[in-house]
């Protein structure tokens, strides 16, 4: 049964030998996170909606107005300038103009409150949607501002993405039906995006210490969205196999050594399968038949089940020693369900909670020790290692492709990024936050590294932005499905995947 | 050294027929995780040369995988040429430098970690172009009819290996250190991790058979509650010393201070007393398994209790006699609440039911109090109620002397409590009353 396959990995299939094997140390990178996305202590949903398309509005309309106007300026057809109009409604028949608002998109397949209402009155609710669009069939685009509305025609719509609370410029002229023909649109772009370092930087400043000092390689990130633990036994062999490999236990040396370079790990989102405390529509309707008929809404404390956040916990609590830990929610965890999502709470925890911050903030504990297991928001940002990540939990990313006859998930979040918008379809077709004052989802600068979790497939690729601004973007797969971990260098910011697989049968 | 791991897997692997991964064996042997894989070859060869197929082997391999994968998006090269132009029209046109070298997919390596079980194995490195290493990740008697169940390995090892410190003992084991983790100890704290499996437990596993009746009661702590249970019984009828009590305090307190980091003392007082800082809610610890309430929360609580129990509050007689006529069995828990109180004050009926009355016939050890560091510990009397199903099929309930241990941060058990109840109840059930009732509905609109 001597299988040797050259020299290196015969060395774990020989007798026991003598050698001594040195104890690995895992590289530390710099974790500095940002709490852009948590909200207030004490909330009050109270709030109307339709202030927070106008904070939104306010807030990117400026940006716009630079990109447009410098776009825009010089925009002549037969001999007519474009003119700026201020409000959608001041747009005048057969006049040159550009303006900026809000856009929503009209479709006829998009959730809609009334017809929710009414699912409940039929016998059979239609099976949730895929696509919101019909390939562009009975679709309608729309520019809306404090003003009103416009109806938005013509080709150049065609050849770009656009889904309702996008904030756009769009020029042309309004015909006789009274529809604005499109000639070209205008985003935002890429904001600003702070060089690396910048805050680790200041922070070193302003604590009064020299901050050119060099800074050791900070290894790679390792990033996994969708573990999906679940009740059933006999699905977690990847699972551990991951864990075994991230303790640097399995495989070769020179693995092993490798896997001591993976300074951290970020969880991003569906760590557990079935842990959202509102069940969908779906398991409302299949406990219904369970218990013959009777309907029973929201959360049902007898069909809890604690073991899948026990193996969760144990798991988390058995990496802990050795690598640190973020922790995104994502669509199908136990916490608020409506964006931003607040993070798990450390309750869910009782084994790798010793490693959280405790819940009183020692001022004395080092940056590295309070973030050793962090529990954050999702969508969340943070330093790593000088680098911006934007982490998102993947809801975001898929309700924009419900929007889009486009399948390029890239193609979506470049075009999230260039919105300036973490989540543009909130709240019109995913729950958030009523926010008051300005909308927390305008990105207001640019990140290195964009990971979305939760994405039926990997995928990476680079943007560039007007000024120069490089950003990574990564689609992570869910790892139930796929067995897919990214590993992201901290220095090149190059991708690399490993996929845990279990041979079975045949 | 050869003879103990030889003999360590003879006996799991051959005899006991289990499922030994090399993780379960280096922390057996308390060797290095790489050392461990070697072990277990060297058996499987050795084995497998004395007689074919006795031992059965899964193997890890790691390396580079020929793309055969769906999940493989940007191996072909080719595409990505056409692709490009596609997306020069693509996302936004827009962008003052909207130069469409966006997203251009670009290969990343795909590195493979397979476990694959020996049959397969010539088969499955076949598709390897390149593999960094390969070793045998268990060993295992007869074939493997589902490789999941190497998960128990695992298992095994959180549920065997708990009481180690993971940032100690781990090193030998070869998993990768760092030096910088950073865990907080002290109260509110669980204990070192990992899962400290409640089922191991072997005085929890004779408790549920001690305790028969209140089984019901007890089943949301099922796993707890009896543990504690055990040692109060045994003390009033054997008077064995301190230290199992203590024992199972600790436990107890584990296991709820990861439930109740808010309030460690409550957390940390034995399960049997839970009701000590909340004394005069006695009335209802048959549906009381609230153990991190406030005490406001307590009262509210105490209060609505009281308000089910006599509806009409303190001031009206009649109607409580009237109910006293109609409920017997609430009656006579009432007075046998009064009793309670009066000969022990911190009542807490919570926990055994075969404490009979001959035991403490038998011994009647003192209420013994010590104090140290502001808190008093010791044991005391306290009445139980029991209701029991007699021969004919009553129920009969009954009020048993029983001794528990407890520790509290109180200076003394007051005496008010004979009055206090139902006094309190009742200042509970009129706050409680105001609010339902009293209250503007617009405040209910208004913007807190």
């Amino acid at each position: 049964m001597a299988i040797q396959n050259g020299d290196s990995d015969g060395a774990l299939l020989s007798k026991p030998s003598d050698q001594e094997y040195p104890s690995l140390n895992r590289i530390p990178a710099n974790y500095n996170p940002l709490t852009n996305y948590n909200l207030p202590k004490n909330r009050h949903y109270t709030q109307q909606y339709a202030d927070m398309y106008f904070a939104r509005l306010a807030q990117l309309k400026p940006a716009v107005e630079q990109v447009a106007a410098e776009a825009w300026q010089d925009f002549e057809i037969a001999g007519e300038r474009a003119r700026r109009v201020d409000r959608v409604l001041d747009v005048r028949q057969g006049e040159l103009c550009w303006v900026i608002g809000t856009c929503y998109m009209e479709m006829p397949l998009k959730p809609n409150v009334l017809d929710d209402i009414g699912k409940e009155h039929w016998i059979a609710a239609p099976p949730a949607r895929q696509k919101y669009t019909e390939g562009g069939e009975g679709d309608q685009v729309m520019l809306e501002d404090e003003s009103g509305r416009l109806r938005l025609t013509g080709g150049a719509l065609r050849s770009v993405l656009l889904v309702t609370g996008a904030i756009v410029a769009v020029i042309g002229t309004e015909n006789k039906d009274g529809d604005f023909e499109v000639l070209d649109v205008r985003v935002a772009d890429l904001p600003r995006q702070p060089p690396r370092w910048e805050r680790d930087d200041g922070d070193t400043a302003v604590r009064g210490k020299s901050v050119s000092k060099p800074r050791p390689s900070g290894g790679k990130v390792a990033i996994v969205s969708g573990l999906s633990f679940s009740g059933d036994v006999g699905d977690t062999l990847p699972l551990e196999l991951l864990s075994e490999w991230l303790l640097g236990e399995s495989a070769g040396p020179d693995d092993q050594q490798d896997t001591s370079t993976i300074s951290r790990l970020i969880i991003a989102g569906n760590s557990i399968a079935h842990g959202c405390p509102i069940p969908s529509r779906e398991e409302v309707a299949a406990a219904a038949l369970k218990s013959r008929g009777q309907k029973k809404y929201g959360y049902d404390s007898a069909s809890y089940n604690a073991a899948p956040t026990a193996r969760f916990d144990t798991w988390l609590a058995n990496l802990l020693p050795s690598i640190p830990i973020t922790l995104l929610p994502g669509e199908s965890d136990p916490t608020a369900t409506s964006l931003p999502q607040q993070a798990i709470h450390a309750a869910m925890f009782p084994h790798s909670r010793a490693y959280m911050q405790p819940p009183a903030v020692d001022h004395s504990s080092t940056e590295q020790e309070r973030s050793w297991f962090t529990s954050t928001t999702n969508p969340t940002e943070f330093d790593l290692q000088g680098w911006r990540f934007l982490t998102i939990g993947g809801q975001t990313l898929n309700d924009v492709y419900k929007y889009l006859s486009t399948n390029d998930r890239l193609e979506m979040m470049e075009a999230m990024l260039r919105w300036r918008l973490t989540a543009p379809t909130a709240p019109d077709t995913l729950t958030c936050y009523p926010f008051q004052d300005g909308d927390a989802f305008v990105l207001k600068e640019c990140p290195h590294v964009y990971v979305a979790g939760c994405q039926p497939k990997f995928e990476t690729g680079v943007i560039e932005g007007p000024q120069g601004q490089m950003v990574r973007l990564l689609a992570v797969p869910s790892f139930r499905e796929t067995g897919e971990v990214v590993v992201v260098d901290l220095e090149s910011l190059g991708v690399e995947v490993v996929k845990f697989e279990v041979w079975e049968g045949g | 050294m050869a003879q103990e791991y030889t003999e360590y897997l003879a006996v799991h692997v051959l005899n006991e027929q289990q499922l030994v991964s090399y993780r379960t064996l280096s922390r057996a042997l308390k060797v290095h995780c790489n050392l461990a894989k070697q072990m277990l070859y060297d058996f499987h060869h050795k084995q497998n040369t004395k007689k074919p197929g006795t031992v059965h082997a899964t193997y890890l391999l790691t390396g580079i995988r020929r793309v055969t994968t769906s999940s493989q998006t940007n191996g072909i090269h080719s595409q990505d040429d056409e692709d490009i132009p596609m997306q020069s029209s693509g996302p936004l046109p827009s962008s003052s430098a909207a130069e469409p070298h966006d997203s251009i997919p670009e290969s990343s390596i795909i590195r493979s970690i397979l476990l694959v079980r020996e049959e397969h194995l010539a088969q499955a490195k076949s598709t390897f172009d390149s593999i960094s290493s390969i070793h045998i990740y268990s060993l295992e008697c007869n074939g493997l009819s589902d490789i999941h169940t190497l998960t128990e390995c695992n298992r095994q090892i959180d549920v065997n290996y708990a009481s180690e410190d993971p940032l100690q003992a781990w090193k030998q084991y070869g998993t990768i250190q760092n030096p910088n983790v950073k865990r907080r100890v002290g109260k509110g704290t669980a204990p070192p991790p990992p899962a400290a499996p409640i089922e191991k437990n072997p005085q929890a596993k004779i408790a549920p058979s001690a305790t028969t009746a209140k089984a019901k009661e007890a089943e949301m702590k099922a796993e707890v509650k009896p543990a504690a249970a055990v040692p109060t019984e045994k003390k009033g009828s054997t008077t064995t010393s301190f230290p199992k009590p203590v024992q199972a305090k600790r436990q107890n307190s584990d296991i709820f201070k990861s439930f109740s980091k808010a309030k460690p003392p409550a957390a940390a007082s034995p399960v049997p007393a839970d009701p000590d800082p909340k004394g005069e809610d006695d009335l209802m610890t048959g549906f009381s398994d609230d153990e991190g309430l406030d005490d406001d929360e307590l009262e509210k609580e105490v209060g609505e209790a009281a308000k089910t129990l006599q509806p009409a509050g303190k001031s009206k007689k009649e109607r409580e006699a009237e109910l006293q006529a109609m409920m017997e069995q609430e009656d006579e828990e009432d007075e046998a609440m009064e009793d309670v109180t009066a000969a022990t004050p911190d009542a807490a009926p919570a926990a055994d039911v075969d404490a009979p009355a001959k035991a403490e016939e038998a011994e009647e050890p003192k209420e013994t109090v010590t104090i140290e560091n502001g808190r008093r510990r010791g044991k005391r009397r306290i009445m139980k109620k029991k209701t029991v199903k007699d021969e004919d099929g009553y129920l009969v309930t009954r009020e048993e002397a029983a001794w528990e241990s407890f520790s509290e941060e109180e200076p003394q058990p007051k005496k008010i409590k004979t009055a206090a109840p139902s006094q309190k109840a009742s200042t509970g059930a009129k706050k409680g009353g105001a609010k339902a009732g009293g209250g503007n509905i617009m405040s209910f609109f208004s913007k807190k």
